[in-house]
């Protein structure tokens, strides 16, 4: 607490003790890989490529689907497709249906001559 | 004099047999590599595994994930080596893998833990989300230790450029020149970025103290 009073106080010895923070890697020894390092890589690059995957990176079947990269896109997707469906307007499909439904009625009534057939029977006509 | 002189020509000449050697073995080492022999890769792996241990912790700072990076720099080389055109050194090359392996793995990190809020806002997960404590670099004397993992925090903070230039330097002991072929800059460059970090580092820390 001292220390750090008399640091604030004095400019000079905060700049020197920064300095001597930057300096704190000046010596420092290379860290060593851990012990069995090759053993371990030379495993997991024998795991890959038992997945059959050729040393591809190996993931498991369904984890990728959770990527958020991949659940934003799917949701833009399904986003895009709704739009697209409700843009394009409900008129065109409902007057594409009718004019559907239209042919086949018509093509009934070719088929039984009902058109053609508007008489109304009198049943006491023959009487 | 004439026996003077007859001695600097023995280690002269000694001087380009064992560069002409190191160079053959690295081409006897490449050309190994290509032919995916267990021998070479294993050389490989022996001589350059701490440099790429050594770099990735101090990008990463955490053991752990250290090893996962050095690993994935490794089959990295293994894969691509028939793209490897000889045009710098392996070690060049080595370290230009590990660096931008690094900083992918800190991205990824950041990105799973702004996935992880988000999941925690639909209660989803239930792993904490905490800074990363403060690291400690093996290499580091003792007295030092301190001081070194007050710098690892700051050193974070920098932009990823300024990150792996100072790494480079400070902890593989790389000169400017070799940090420049690793980044593909210009040595002026690096000295730029050199200049900018410890600017950084300087106000981070006294942020800190302040």
């Amino acid at each position: 607490m001292v220390i750090m009073d008399k640091e604030r106080n004095n400019p000079q010895d905060a700049v020197h003790r920064i300095e001597e923070v930057l300096s704190s890697l000046d010596e420092s020894k290379r860290a060593a890989a851990p012990d069995f390092f090759y053993t371990r890589l030379r495993a997991k690059m024998l795991a890959r490529h038992e997945g059959g995957e050729s040393g591809l990176n190996k993931t498991n079947s369904r984890e990728w689907m959770l990527r958020p990269v991949y659940i934003v896109s799917a949701l833009l997707l399904v986003i895009a497709i709704n739009v697209f469906v409700f843009l394009r307007g409900p008129n065109e499909t409902t007057t594409a249906t009718a004019d559907n439904n239209e042919s086949v009625q018509q093509s009934i009534a070719a088929e039984y001559s009902l058109n053609d057939n508007n008489n109304m029977y009198d049943l006491n006509q023959d009487k | 004099m004439s026996f003077s002189f007859s001695i600097q020509h023995v280690f002269v000449s000694y001087a380009l047999k064992t560069q002409t050697f190191q160079l053959l073995n690295e081409l006897e080492l490449i050309q190994g590599l290509r032919n995916a022999e267990e021998s070479a890769f294993k050389f490989l792996v022996e001589t350059y595994q701490d440099r790429i241990f050594n770099t990735a912790i101090g990008i990463v700072q955490n053991a752990a994930d250290a090893e996962d990076v050095a690993q994935e720099v490794f089959i990295q080389v293994f894969r691509s080596i028939h793209h490897f055109k000889a045009e710098s050194k392996l070690s060049t090359w080595l370290y230009r893998i590990a660096t931008t392996r690094a900083l992918d793995h800190l991205r990824s990190r950041k990105s799973k833990k702004r996935f992880g809020f988000v999941q925690r806002l639909f209660g989803d997960s239930n792993e904490p989300l905490y800074e990363l404590p403060d690291f400690n670099h093996p290499g580091i004397a003792l007295e030092k230790k301190e001081d070194a993992a007050r710098l690892f925090k700051a050193v974070r903070q920098l932009p990823d450029n300024q990150k792996i230039a100072f790494t480079l330097h400070k902890l593989e002991d790389l000169s400017y020149k070799e940090v420049s072929e690793v980044m593909k800059t210009s040595v002026a460059a690096v000295e730029s970025l050199m200049h900018r970090a410890k600017q950084n580092l300087r106000k981070i820390l006294e942020k800190d103290t302040g």
